[in-house]
């Protein structure tokens, strides 16, 4: 089959866009990863420097902690179970961070490097009893980023 | 045939305007490669290129605009990193002051605002070299990176108000221990956004700078792909063009040779195939020489080696050349030295067939001399018999009458033996001992009408080799006939002569009208290039032509020239092999009796008799008395001595 100039030249641009094409998809396409609710859901809202949550007391069980961070500073979440206040979780040696081994507080799990307008959520089992959630970035929880939590 | 190469020119011409049309579009804007030389840049080559120096140029300002982001991030961490110092430092010095030493935390307060003021709204810095210069720094652009500084210029306010606060309690204030936890836990909270905004920076910076990477990448891809197409779409440009050169030279009638330095055949075009019979690969090595016809090798010779001297010069050689089954083609070749090439590094010969031209140029030449010979013996019979008559008569009137049917029929012979000169068949008659030179000249005189006008003086006693004589008569007579022409009848013309350093010039001066620059320029073309006239412009410029041809038979070189006092001068060098010496200074014209004989018709007549020369024939037998240059009848004014009597 003899090629046309035209058919050459419809070639060329076909060519051309597909070259466009295996270009620009890779720069332009990002996919979100949102995984799904499971158990009770708590919204949790991060901004500076406070820890917010739609749900003081939940039930037993799975609880999903979707978290957004609303910054602009970065932060992160740390679930513990705790007897003490929110405010009175032990302090490491420098005074500006949470001791998370320290006595009275089992740590549960954590969300760390959750940056402004970043989305993610945490699965946790909880059995019943007092649980604080906070951020332990130097000098977030002194200034405030604690909230705690009951479950029934 | 000359229709036909004007043919083949329109339509060269018209498939050249072809080519320069198809060259549009972009083609067109892009200008001519030197690297391509004479390639022709076709519409979808010229796009190739048009593309790659996109390409090229996108390339270059991405490396440029990834280098200065580079540099631009570099100095943004920098500032950052500086001022979490800053806030560390502020810090201590308020706790200081605070428990007593001595420090300077407004300095330090200052120190902390400018880093977080100039990363945000643009501004110059310390540069890092430390040598008190200051850099710009652009505004910070991404949303998040703003967020952030923003976050940390709220946060130095409070930091700087809780210091200012415990500056002004001191350490007696109940506040006093709140306030340093507040301090610290802020110092620690800027320190904490202060990283974030940094890691912000440090982040956004490298996705930038791989985005950078991944389109720089691309686009050399891109490059490398366009590269290769405008190699392929050249190759097969350049293949094109190289097939149409070879089809034409494989098809062409004309033969392309190129001779290396040392005459053999370096480069033949196959077209001698067609033309001599013989195969190009055959004559390759071989010397050119061989090939042509022996009596013209000398002149080729002669030829190419003045050429091999003239780098860049070229030269028309006519020659036969022969064909493997034996006969002589004849070929005229335009021959180019191109030795300092080193593409070609010889010489290169175009040379052209024109056995069939020849062939034709001598059928016609044939037809003419038949034809001159014809008229030529009935004038002849005609001289002899007005000669006879001439010799019996005794009426004075009746014998004027006669001498000037003489002239004519004189004249006419002359006419003749142009067309046999035209002919190019030499049937001159040779005498087989010199004559004098002055002999010569009368002679010539003799042949014009109005040899009454003519004077002759000046030359010397030299004597022209017999073989030439005939010839030098005649070409003298032209010159001389065309000189009476064309001036004046008032007016004078001479003939006079002087040694020169390789032979002897006699020259012919009239006192006419002249000749216009390019006239006088092509007349001389005409006398140095007599063969390469055709037959229309011998019939319009006959006597240039034969004097050409009668000079170029002896080596002799004529050449005219404006004249001192208006007119034209006619130089006639005859080489010095032609000539001898019969001893004797130059003579002086005599002076001629008034009334009795012109001088030019005296010494022929003396001539005739002293050295039984006689070139013409029958030569007119001027008895008379000539009028002489005269106005109105009246004697010229400018006549001195030695002129013809009235």
């Amino acid at each position: 089959m003899a090629w046309t100039r035209a058919r050459r030249r419809w070639a060329w641009a076909l060519a051309l866009v597909l070259a466009a094409l295996a270009l620009a998809v890779p720069l332009t396409l990002a996919r979100r990863h949102e995984p799904a609710t499971i158990g009770t859901p708590v919204n949790v809202l991060l901004d500076d420097f406070r820890v917010r949550h739609d749900a003081s007391v939940v039930p037993a069980g799975t609880v999903s902690f979707r978290v957004l961070n609303q910054g602009p500073t970065t932060h992160e979440v740390i679930v513990v179970r705790t007897d003490r206040d929110s405010d009175k979780l032990p302090l490491q040696r420098d005074g500006l961070t949470v001791d998370e081994e320290g006595p009275g507080v089992e740590l549960l799990d954590e969300v760390e490097g959750l940056n402004i307008d970043d989305r993610e959520t945490l699965v946790l089992d909880l059995a019943a009893g007092d649980y604080v959630l906070y951020c332990n970035l130097e000098g977030h929880y002194l200034g405030g980023m604690h909230e705690a939590l009951r479950v029934r | 045939m000359r229709r036909s190469g004007s043919a083949e020119v329109r339509a060269a011409s018209a498939t050249q305007r072809t080519a320069a049309g198809a060259r549009s579009g972009i083609g067109r804007l892009v200008p001519r490669l030197p690297i391509l030389g004479d390639l022709r840049l076709g519409r979808r080559l010229g796009w190739v290129i048009a593309v790659l120096i996109v390409l090229v140029a996108a390339i270059v300002g991405y490396n440029a605009r990834a280098i200065d982001q580079q540099r631009g991030s570099a100095l943004v961490v920098y500032t950052a990193a500086r001022q979490r110092a800053f806030v560390e430092r502020y810090t201590t010095d308020v706790l200081l002051v605070v428990d007593g030493f001595q420090a300077d935390p407004e300095e330090s307060a200052e120190d902390v605002r400018e880093p977080v003021d100039v990363l945000l709204d643009g501004g110059s810095v310390r540069s890092p070299r430390g040598d008190g210069s200051r850099v710009e720094i652009p505004p910070a652009r991404d949303w998040r990176v703003r967020r952030k500084l923003e976050q940390d210029r709220r946060l130095i306010d409070e930091l700087i108000r809780t210091g200012d606060r415990l500056l002004d309690g001191g350490r007696d204030d109940p506040d006093h221990k709140a306030n340093v936890t507040k301090l610290r836990v802020l110092s620690a909270q800027l320190s904490s956004v202060s990283n974030d905004a940094v890691r912000e920076i440090t982040q956004q910076t490298e996705a930038s700078l791989s985005r950078l990477v991944r389109i720089g990448i691309a686009l050399g891809l891109l490059s490398a792909l366009a590269a290769l197409a405008l190699g392929l779409l050249l190759r097969r440009a350049g293949a094109e063009q190289a097939a149409q050169f070879r089809s034409l030279v494989n098809n062409s009638s004309d033969l392309i040779t190129v001779l290396a330095p040392d005459g053999t055949i370096a480069y033949q075009s196959p077209s001698v195939q067609r033309v001599l019979g013989r195969r190009a690969a055959d004559l390759l090595g071989t010397a050119l020489g061989d090939l042509v016809h022996p009596d013209d090798r000398h002149d080729v010779s002669i030829a190419l080696t003045k050429l091999v001297e003239a780098p860049g010069a070229t030269a028309n050689i006519g020659c036969r050349l022969q064909h493997k089954d034996g006969s002589w083609r004849h070929v005229e070749s335009i021959c180019t030295n191109l030795a300092d090439d080193p593409r070609v590094n010889g010489l290169v010969l175009n040379i052209r067939d024109v056995t069939e031209q020849a062939a034709l140029r001598k059928s016609i030449g044939d037809l003419l001399h038949n034809l001159a010979r014809r008229s030529q013996g009935l004038v002849d019979r005609q001289l002899e018999l007005i000669d006879e008559l001439e010799r019996n008569e005794v009426d004075p009137d009746r014998l004027d009458e006669l001498f000037r049917m003489d002239h004519l029929a004189t004249r006419m012979r002359r006419n003749v033996e142009n067309l046999i000169v035209l002919s190019g068949v030499d049937q001159r008659r040779r005498w087989s001992e010199s004559v004098p030179l002055r002999d010569v000249a009368e002679a010539a005189v003799a042949e014009v009408e109005d040899y009454s006008r003519v004077r002759v003086a000046g030359i010397h006693d030299l004597t022209l080799a017999g073989q030439a004589a005939s010839d030098v008569a005649h070409l003298l007579a032209e010159l001389v006939e065309n000189a009476t022409s064309f001036s004046s009848p008032t007016t004078w013309v001479e003939v006079s002569g002087g040694p020169t350093a390789n032979g002897y010039v006699l020259e012919i001066e009239d006192h006419g009208i002249g000749m216009s620059d390019a006239e006088l320029a092509e007349a001389n073309r005409r006398l140095a290039a007599p063969l390469a006239a055709d037959i229309a412009d011998e019939a319009r410029m006959m006597g240039f032509h034969v004097v050409g041809r009668l000079a170029a038979r002896h080596g002799i070189r004529v050449q005219l020239r404006h004249g001192w006092f208006g007119g034209i001068t006619a130089l006639v060098l005859l080489p010095a092999v032609l000539l001898g010496s019969t001893g004797e200074q130059p003579a002086k014209a005599p002076p001629v009796p008034a009334g009795v004989m012109a001088s030019s018709e005296a010494l022929l007549l003396a001539n005739t008799t002293k050295s039984g020369w006689q070139p013409r024939a029958h030569l007119p037998l001027r008895r008379h008395a000539a009028p002489g240059p005269s106005r109105g009848g009246e004697p010229d004014a400018t006549a001195g001595a030695g002129e013809p009597a009235d």
